[in-house]
């Protein structure tokens, strides 16, 4: 392998306009903006964790001072709305932002500014939500945030309003990535990539895209309905004036639950990629993989009201919602089979992330297991609202998405950064991490079926809980040490890992084929697909004979891109510019938003009145010029090199 | 040496296992693993069979995962390539039905449990409990003009005969329909031993139908988030014997004698009589919001105190009913259960020692007879 060769290439600005942190405040390349997705999960999965081991650390011990009541209700709310909407959320946008055009073979996604203007909203989004911890206290209902304790009776300070804007800026980023990611999916395919061919984690990719544009609008609508009823005195959701609180369950869980495969089904493309590679076998049963994945999708619509089964919605209605929520067990089923169909007679390379990958498939087993059980309405009166369902979502959650992150972590790690992570570090944490998190999960299955409820901040002594409890949260301690192990590596690996070639794992997709990290080109020349496996299919000529689907390829012409930035070829290829105004566009739609959080507090008086109204005008002047510049800054477009 | 080593971690993994057996099979305060009420004993029965059905299933797909991962790895660095197998329709056909086969025997189960556990018997009692920020209320109503398909409608002529808080009684054996409404915010209605749970929404009435089997006091929980001070927002149910219960039922209903005698507290004596004044002095604000039968005290926002001295717990059923413990709560609620509505107006040292030493006495003069069965 022409490793020399590769380490010519580097995504350094080429301009002496661009220096270094310019490239990423105004950058549009899908990479760039890749990273940044990723390195702001990270953080927010560190504050994350920190809350969680704080809850931890209170709830090791009965009748525990060490939280006061509402500090541990901010910090269990604030730790759910962080990991979904903060961490694995984006983590999944962010690999996917950048692996995507890569596996596709585009040079970026279909706008480039709009991904943007995502990424700084998303980060604006964050910043609001945990802004409020500094003006008063963040909110303290529930990331579910049940009706009618949301009111302002009930909640009066700011915090439930520093939620509503934090989630709306960080959904209208989602709607917005989600419409970039269906465009590119379904316009900026490489030639003779058809969509039958894309790989599995694209299709994914589409499939929670499409989930997302029907899911979250509804959260956004009710939750700016939950805005008028707490500022303008509207009554949607307070019963006290003629609303309903049950309406609110709805529309939040039919978001809510679609929500939960769009946590899971990015990590289901990324095992789906991992799996053959380490297997040095093609995905068993592709179609079959893919189109669960879409029925997933499909179903994710018409369970939501399985979180709700306590609330009286009467035999008839339970028993659908019931069986609704167990038929997802059959696709779920299937990707699982398949998973390890794929590993059968493969030459299985056991690998930090194909370890990672064998961890999240068996930890998802013990998730999916645990929800069938919640899925059956009489067995979830029990188990709802107990420890048994905090048990069964971090088997999901954690053993699902987390695990599966780091799977396409140490998987995509060289192709992002040109440095391979240590191995054996990542085993070290691998195994620490699986065990310790069973360790801090699995006793909560006993605590829910021993009647702890959950989102307590103490509970007394001498109800048996103390035992697991305290077991618990030792184990967060070594979840906490695993992490930092992590941490570690990576900033070794950075340094001084061992270098990446194009194609470190001999792997099968597109984005191996261009040098680690890619140029901001990706693709020098646009490859010709000819099968599901097109950089395989160069390697291994003879390899595909028995493609049952009966696709007789054409050879595959595909060869490893070893080119820089000043190659002939290079100038000729057409990206966008820098540009501010995304990144002015959201701070201005977070300037706003944190001015319509105190836009009608009476409480807080006319000067806090007039400084809202400030906030706003101001936001609204940024988007007003951004929306200037953006148009601008458009029509200066120009071939690549002149302006990068 | 290294069989030894190899016995003991095995040793120890067992005793760890057999641990983990017992602490789940024990008959803790809350579980919902020794049930005493046929709702939860229902369940219990589902979820046995449901269990062992997922038990199987983890044991196969475990040990596919395991013996696949095993068997195929990689032992040496092989350069030959595995046969490139892409599918088999036949089999994915296989493993699409077997899931199906399995949710849907899981599927009927769960629709016979349901539907045994939605009936309503005609003959049920029938009980309202009402939810409020953070404490239960109970109401009995003269059992002739409740319907069980109608929520209770508490005007001039239909007023609850009894209204008690904290302690449910209810007799054994004969079906209870509670019907649960809530003040102010969403509660849920959880008694582990006996039944399922069930949401309190403010504006719409639910109802739950259980029977309990065997006389007992039974630990209970709001399980819904409701705001600061969920965590401590128990209840007890307190199920007497037919006959016991009938006498509860009538002595309860009536007006407790005047307020006599003294008890010893907080190295104090307080004085019933005086705490009976105190209670009913406007300034000390007791009576703005309890409710004490035969006095001025018409309070609707904090619990109705009647009989006080016969509870078996304090605060949400988060202290052992106690002379220490009521003064306890009456010096400083808000240090006991933090966020609760009593505390924001009774602050520490609003009430003198002396004050509190009196108002315990009045308050646990109120006593009933009632033989208690054990906690469960």
């Amino acid at each position: 392998m022409a490793i020399a060769e590769q380490k010519l290439t580097s995504t350094a600005p080429t301009t002496s306009e661009s220096f270094q942190w310019r490239s990423w405040l105004a950058t549009v390349d899908h990479k760039k903006i890749g990273i940044i997705y990723i390195i702001s999960a990270f953080v927010f999965f560190i504050i994350g964790g920190i809350e969680a081991m704080l809850m931890r650390v209170q709830l090791g011990t009965p009748n525990n001072t060490f939280l006061s009541a509402d500090l541990y209700n901010q910090l269990f709310t604030m730790h759910a709305t962080t990991m979904v909407f903060l961490v694995v959320m984006p983590m999944n946008v962010g690999i996917g932002n950048y692996v995507v055009p890569l596996m596709i073979g585009a040079r970026d996604m279909a706008f480039p500014r709009l991904n943007a203007f995502s990424v700084w909203l998303f980060l604006g989004g964050g910043f609001l939500l945990y802004l409020s911890f500094l003006t008063g206290g963040a909110t303290n209902v529930g990331w579910f945030a049940y009706a009618p304790l949301t009111q302002t009776q009930f909640s009066p300070g700011q915090g439930v309003d520093y939620w509503i804007l934090g989630l709306g800026l960080t959904g209208v980023a989602s709607i917005a990535g989600a419409l970039n990611f269906i465009v590119t999916v379904l316009n900026m395919r490489a030639p003779g990539m058809t969509i039958n061919r894309m790989p599995l984690f694209v299709w994914m990719n589409l499939v929670v895209s499409f989930i997302l544009i029907f899911a979250f609008p509804t959260f956004t609508v009710a939750s700016i309905q939950l805005l008028f009823d707490r500022q303008f005195g509207a009554a949607f959701f307070n019963p006290a004036l003629g609303g309903d609180a049950v309406l609110w369950q709805h529309l939040f869980w039919f978001f809510g639950h679609p929500e939960v495969y769009i946590l899971i089904l990015p990590v289901m493309g990324m095992i789906s990629e991992v799996l053959p590679v380490y297997s040095r076998k093609p995905i068993f049963g592709y179609s079959f993989v893919a189109f669960s994945g879409v029925g997933i999708g499909f179903l994710g619509f018409i369970v939501w009201a399985h979180h709700m089964f306590g609330t009286g919605m009467g035999p008839l209605a339970n028993g659908f919602f019931a069986a609704a929520s167990m038929v997802i067990a059959i696709p779920t089923g299937v990707k699982i089979f398949n998973w390890i169909a794929t590993m059968w007679g493969g030459d299985v390379r056991l690998t930090t992330a194909m370890l990672y990958a064998i961890g999240f498939i068996s930890m998802f087993i013990i998730g999916g297991i645990s929800g069938i059980t919640l899925a059956s309405p009489p067995i979830d009166l029990q188990q709802t609202d107990s420890y048994y369902v905090v048990a069964h979502f971090h088997y999901v959650l954690f053993g699902g998405s987390i695990l599966g992150l780091f799977a396409g972590a140490f998987y995509w790690f060289p192709k992002m950064t040109g440095r391979m992570l240590n191995e054996m570090l990542g085993k070290v944490q691998f195994w620490l991490m699986l065990i310790s998190m069973n360790v801090t999960f699995f006793p909560m299955h006993f605590l829910g079926t021993e009647g702890m409820p959950r989102r307590i901040y103490t509970y007394e002594s001498g109800m048996g809980w103390e035992m697991w409890n305290f077991i618990e949260t030792i184990g967060t301690f070594f979840l906490a040490f695993s992490v930092l192990l992590f941490i570690y590596n990576v900033l070794v690996s950075l340094r001084s890992g061992e270098v990446a070639s194009n194609d470190p794992w001999d792997a099968a997709t597109l984005e191996w084929v261009v040098p680690s990290p890619p140029p901001s080109y990706n693709f020098l020349h646009i490859p010709q697909v000819t099968s599901r496996r097109p950089l395989w299919d160069a390697k291994y000529p003879h390899s595909t004979a028995d493609d049952h689907h009966g696709e007789k390829s054409a050879p595959s012409q595909i060869r490893y891109e070893y080119s820089h930035e000043d190659s002939p070829g290079a100038k000729e290829i057409h990206m966008p510019t820098l540009t501010y105004m995304p990144m002015v566009l959201s701070s201005g739609l977070t300037v706003a938003a944190l001015g319509f959080i105190y836009i009608n507090q009476a409480i807080l008086g006319l000067p806090m009145r007039v400084a809202s109204y400030v906030f706003i005008a101001i936001g609204f002047v940024m988007v007003f010029y951004a929306i200037r510049g953006w148009v601008l800054d458009s029509r200066r477009d120009s071939p690549y090199l002149g302006h990068h | 040496m290294r069989k030894d080593a190899r016995q003991k971690v095995m040793l120890a993994m067992v005793m760890a296992g057999i641990t983990m057996v017992l602490a789940g099979c024990a008959n803790l305060p809350a579980t919902t693993m020794y049930t005493y009420g046929d709702h939860a004993t229902r369940i219990l029965d589902l979820l046995m069979v449901v269990f062992w059905m997922a038990v199987a299933v983890f044991v196969v797909v475990q040990g596919a995962l395991v013996y696949t991962v095993v068997r195929f790895r990689n032992k040496q660095e092989t350069t030959a390539l595995p046969k490139q197998i892409h599918g088999n329709t036949k089999i994915e056909i296989a493993w699409t039905i077997a899931p199906a086969i399995v949710v849907l025997i899981i599927a009927v189960l769960t629709f016979r449990t349901q539907a045994a556990n939605s009936v309503m018997p005609p003959e049920a009692i029938k009980i309202r409990s009402i939810a409020h920020q953070w404490w239960f209320e109970f109401q009995y109503f003269n059992q002739d003009g409740v319907s069980l398909s109608t929520p209770i409608v508490v005007d001039e002529q239909n007023q609850p005969t009894i209204t008690t808080a904290t302690d449910l009684y209810v007799p054994v054996g004969v079906p209870i329909t509670i019907q649960l409404d809530a003040a102010d915010v969403m509660h849920n209605f959880w008694i582990p031993k006996i039944a399922g749970k069930t949401y309190m929404i403010p504006g719409k009435s639910n109802y739950l139908t259980f029977t309990v089997q065997e006389p007992g006091i039974y630990k209970a929980f709001c399980a819904e988030f409701c705001g600061e001070a969920h965590a401590q927002m128990h209840f007890r149910l307190i199920a007497l014997p037919q006959a016991e219960y009938d006498s509860w039922k009538v002595n309860v209903a009536k007006i407790p004698a005047s307020a006599a005698g003294t008890v010893q507290v907080l190295g104090l004596t307080g004085d019933a009589a005086r705490g009976a004044a105190l209670f009913a002095d406007a300034k000390k604000q007791c009576a703005s919001c309890h409710v004490i039968a035969g006095t001025d005290a018409k309070g609707k926002i904090g619990p109705n105190l009647t009989y006080l001295g016969s509870r078996t717990a304090l605060g949400g059923a988060i202290l052992p009913y106690s002379v220490d413990n009521l003064a306890k709560w009456l010096q400083d609620s808000s240090a006991i259960k933090q966020g609760n509505l009593m505390g924001r107006v009774i602050k520490k040292g609003t009430l003198t020692d002396q004050e509190v030493a009196d108002l315990t006495a009045y308050l646990d003069s109120m006593k009933l007879s009632v033989a208690l069965p054990a906690e469960k």
